[in-house]
């Protein structure tokens, strides 16, 4: 009889040991794969949107002044135009002592690649659009932002983007979903880029008065998802196609605010690097 | 995620072929001796179109369900099939189950220490919260589980139930594998001093796991599924004590993480706690039940709905109402969560005093209320999804209550009246809109003319602050009246006639004549006329069932 | 396939022929009102004739069967030593409400619970009020479904027969 009690006790033992309980940190799975592209859903947002990318540092004294005819630009074109500020290496961006550090490895290759590193400061460029003169369209921001931006906002976009990102969890962890419709056909090979932006980080910042203490820097690049160069979409490029592809990424909430992070991607031909649209999205 | 049916046939040839052995010769010459019993029902339709009613052509014009159970026993053993055929299924059943074959076989031996079923099996552990298989033919639902159950008592008074298989689905077979174990111990046959004791304790507890693959639910995060749990387990404890006339029982369950299509895939812990206590002496009777359910459905399938696969079975705690206008809005049980809380008392007037006149009188008076839960929600697909306070309560689903008496006028004349109330919320059907509040008053009178002659009266009124609209198409809205009239010569034959009828503010007349012949376990019923469309619930399950406006007949037998 | 069961459904009417008076089964487990578990083989009556009444507390025609056969059953136990033995199918939804209802009605039946309803099963009841009537031996000789009121006459009319020792 004993026996029995044994094997029954046993035999329980077994069956309650074999219920699953799944921690929250352990619920969800990736199952896409990073950077494979599937066939989507059309892009209801056909906005053609410009991608401003200026290059800036904290001890370059007009740098300021580029950001208020940025930020007279930003309420001008509203969501049409996408600006990212972005620190390359020069001595112009070395931190202030106790600062955090703006500057980016990824920041000093795109400085590197359209020529702008150690050149003038503030410095940037629309959607990498090229002069007539076969010459990257780099101008001075202080002034001027409205003539390079307009003719990309009023031209009709060839492609749609549109990006959503959500938080998986409270560690950083984030998914990013950029899909695209073709509203033409295109035969050229198109890469996507993802950064990550910050905004609010206060660093001092030297002006033509002076050291400006708790300067408020916006729209910082704090890291690019992708290659700097993007990755490349994987099309027939057919209008009326339709693609998306889902990254994951961790975002460093050691060191940065992830409640003021956004994502910012944008689609750009491979090889000339024309962007033809962009757009950007809170993280969820 | 259901298997094909095609698997059912191996096993079945091989239990026609044991059947068959039994029965063959050797049964006849009495060596193996044994008995057939079974029985038989044959249910048709023919429903015309009826666009106020709601009610559709059908196309095969004819719709019939029929089955016949078929049981062997001898002895210890016992065996057993059913055929069941929906050619094509009647108004209301899932069309899943078109078609025919042998839907349940099964042999089993058992003595009264032991016992093991192979094949098809109905079992329920204490009062069904973890795990209850079975079936209701009206109901069109079945969920018996396919495999192995053995019972033991190692002792008098210690009960083992141990069980494995999978849930039959329509014509095929759940993939979850379901597992459980249930202990139940009576403390007056194990503890001999207590052998005669007046007060009876009796515990339980039981266990019960289901395993499923793996699959692809998608959270809503993009570029995430859900990390599933394959084994679910949900355990219970149970009490049931009596003294004398006072009588108290209890369970309470919990299951583990069970992210389902019913709760939206969270992973919040399930629980109940159903008690009820009731006292009770000749003539006298009280009852209260109550009930707490928090994300409680259970599953063998973790994808599928509606009414199928379900291993576990939470009661409805409100009376199960007979009368049409009462049982108008049934209340099935929100496993999702509810707070529910049921009163019921009966008293008999003694003869020769005031109210009880010459015969005495039956006072029977029922009361309950089930409201939501107070919950909060915290996430969907993938989170805990919402939390709750133990005894907070939400918004109203139901309340009732009926005044029932039941008097004897002479020998020949027996009365009964009732006056009922009941409030509905529509949400617990799915759909949004105010609380339904109605009355009811109901008389029933029963005419005994001779010993071969018995007529019934019914007449029934209902008041509802509802009106019909057309947008949300509850055709039960408004103020209803009906009578009933029931002829019965002898126990044989029966003729009855209804109507009712949407006097105001609703839409609707529904009349119906039937006619029946009973002889000994053989039951004919033919029916003619509009059936309303509406939710037909027995015992907490409910099913929609649809208008339909023509013939209907029923044939059942017993052998 | 067609053989088989051709085969079966053969000799399965020709065992119906035989199988006359099938017994109650004996092995079904049962449960008293006071929670106790039981084999329906405790259905038992010295010899002489038993009723089986299946019924549900929500089963109006059964509750009218099993109060109008309350008033009579003192005189027909005396007469015919016959014992109703009302067999209960309510599921949990009221099961726990069986043994108020039993002594609020007064009945001094014995009364069991089939909660399972393997009984039911067993004794291939389809609907309530389904009522059998046994012999001293413990064969099913007689059953009946549904009730009106007054054919408890009818019943006993049988059961005095079966206490006689006539055949039905």
């Amino acid at each position: 009889m004993k026996k029995a009690i044994l094997s029954i006790l046993a035999i329980s033992a077994l069956v309650f040991s074999s219920c699953d309980r799944i921690e929250n940190e352990n619920r969800l799975i990736f199952s896409g794969a990073v950077g494979e592209w599937y066939d989507g859903s059309p892009v209801e947002d056909h906005t053609h949107r410009a991608l401003l990318e200026k290059y800036t540092g904290v001890r370059c004294v007009n740098c300021p002044n580029a950001d208020i005819e940025i930020s007279n630009a930003l309420q001008h074109f509203g969501h049409s135009l996408i600006a990212v500020s972005i620190h390359d290496s020069c001595t112009f961006t070395r931190p202030y002592e106790g600062d955090p550090d703006m500057r980016t490895p990824d920041g000093n290759e795109l400085s590197h690649f359209f020529g702008v590193f150690n050149g003038d400061y503030p410095n940037a460029l629309v959607s990498r659009t090229k002069k007539t003169t076969g010459e990257w369209d780099l101008f001075t921001p202080t002034a001027g932002v409205d003539s390079h931006v307009e003719p990309i906002v009023n031209a009709p976009a060839t492609i749609a983007l549109d990006v959503t990102a959500q938080a998986v969890d409270n560690d950083g962890n984030i998914t990013i979903k950029a899909s695209i419709e073709f509203l033409e056909s295109c035969s050229d090979t198109l890469a996507l880029t993802l950064f990550v932006m910050e905004d609010g980080i206060i660093a001092s910042q030297l002006s033509k008065e002076g050291k400006i203490n708790g300067y408020v820097h916006n729209h910082i690049l704090r890291d690019i998802i992708t290659d700097w160069q993007g990755t490349e979409i994987k099309a027939d490029g057919n209008a009326g196609e339709c693609r998306y592809a889902i990254f994951q990424y961790k975002i460093d909430t050691t060191l940065w605010n992830p409640e003021n992070c956004h994502i910012v991607a944008f689609v750009s031909n491979k090889n000339t690097m024309l962007v033809l649209n962009a757009a950007e999205c809170s993280i969820e | 995620m259901i298997k094909q049916r095609s698997n059912l046939r191996t096993p079945f040839v091989l239990c026609v072929a044991i059947l068959a052995c039994f029965s063959t010769p050797t049964f006849a010459q009495g060596i193996l001796g044994g008995h057939v019993t079974g029985n038989i029902q044959l249910d048709g339709q023919i429903s015309r179109r009826d666009t106020i009613i709601g009610s559709n052509d059908v196309p095969e014009k004819l719709l019939t369900n029929a089955r016949a159970d078929i049981l062997y026993t001898n002895g210890d053993f016992s065996a057993g099939l059913r055929y069941e055929a929906y050619l094509n299924p009647m108004l209301g059943f899932n069309n899943q189950y078109k078609g025919q074959g042998i839907a349940n076989y099964f042999v089993s031996y058992k003595t009264q220490d032991f016992a093991i079923t192979a094949g098809h099996y109905y079992e329920q552990f204490g009062n069904g919260l973890t795990l209850r298989a079975y079936e209701d033919r009206y109901l069109g639902l079945d969920n018996a589980l396919f495999g192995l159950n053995v019972m033991y008592r190692p002792w008098k008074g210690v009960t083992f139930k141990g069980l494995i298989g999978r849930q039959r689905v329509y014509w095929g077979m759940g993939e979850g594998i379901v597992r459980g174990l249930d202990g139940e111990l009576n403390l007056n046959e194990i503890v001999k001093p207590w052998e005669e004791s007046r007060t009876r304790i009796t515990l339980g507890g039981s266990f019960v796991s289901k395993y499923e693959d793996d699959e692809t639910i998608l959270s809503e995060i993009s570029g995430y599924k859900l990390n599933l749990p394959k084994n679910i387990g949900a355990g219970s404890v149970r009490l049931d004590l009596s003294h004398g006339g006072f009588g108290l029982q209890a369970e309470y369950a919990l299951k583990g993480q069970d992210p389902n299509i019913m709760n939206n895939y969270i992973y919040r812990t399930g629980q109940a706690l159903w008690l009820s206590a009731s006292y009770s002496q000749k003539g006298l009777s009280a009852n209260i039940q109550a009930k707490r359910v928090d994300n409680m459905g259970f599953k063998s399938v973790r994808s599928q709905t509606g009414e199928m696969l379900y291993i576990n079975y939470i009661p409805a705690i409100t009376k199960q109402h007979t009368y049409a206008f009462l049982s108008m809005y049934p209340y099935a049980t929100q496993s999702a969560g509810e707070m529910g809380l049921q009163g019921d008392f009966m008293y008999k007037f003694k003869k020769e005093t005031l109210l009880g006149g010459k015969y005495g009188t039956d006072l029977h008076i029922n009361a309950s209320l089930i409201r939501g839960l107070d919950s909060t929600i915290v996430g969907g697909r993938g989170t805990e999804g919402y939390t709750s306070t133990f005894f907070g309560t939400g918004d109203l689903y139901y309340g009732d209550l009926s005044i029932e008496l039941a008097k004897k006028l002479s020998n020949k004349l027996k009365l009964t009246t009732t006056y009922g109330y009941v409030a509905f919320n529509p949400i617990v059907e799915g759909h949004a809109g105010d609380i339904h509040h109605n009355h009811v008053v109901i008389g029933d009178l029963t005419w005994k003319i001779n010993k071969k002659n018995v007529i019934r009266f019914e007449a029934e009124w209902m008041g509802s602050d509802s009106h019909y609209d057309a947008d949300i198409d509850d055709k039960r809205c408004g103020d209803w009246i009906m009578g009933l009239v029931e002829y019965n010569f002898t126990s044989a034959w029966f003729v009855s006639l209804s109507d009712q009828y949407a006097y105001h503010d609703g839409i609707g007349n529904y009349y119906n004549i039937s006619v029946g012949y009973t002889k000994g376990a053989t039951r004919l019923q033919l029916g003619y006329g509009k059936q309303r469309e509406g939710i037909i619930c027995i015992g907490g399950v409910c099913r929609q069932v649809p208008a339909s406006n023509g013939l209907t007949f029923s044939l059942t037998t017993s052998f | 396939m067609k053989k088989i069961i051709l085969t079966f459904a053969a000799t399965l009417l020709f065992g119906f022929a035989m199988a006359q008076n099938a017994k109650i089964p004996e092995n079904i487990t049962l449960k008293t009102l006071d929670g106790k578990t039981v084999e329906s083989s405790i259905i038992q009556n010295d010899g002489k004739p038993i009723i089986i009444s299946f019924w549900a507390t929500w089963c109006k025609p059964c509750n009218r069967e099993l109060n109008a056969i309350k008033e009579v059953y003192d005189e027909w136990r005396e007469e015919t030593g016959v014992k109703l033995v009302a067999i209960s199918i309510d599921d949990a939804r009221s099961a726990s409400r069986v043994k108020p209802h039993v002594d609020g009605n007064e009945w001094e039946y014995e009364v069991y619970l089939d909660q399972n309803q393997e009984f039911k099963r067993a004794m291939n009841v389809i609907n309530v009020p389904h009522t059998f009537l046994i012999n001293g031996k413990g064969e099913i000789v007689w059953q009946h479904t549904s009730y009106v009121d007054g054919s408890e006459e009818e019943l006993f009319e049988l059961v005095r027969k079966l206490a006689n020792g006539e055949e039905i």
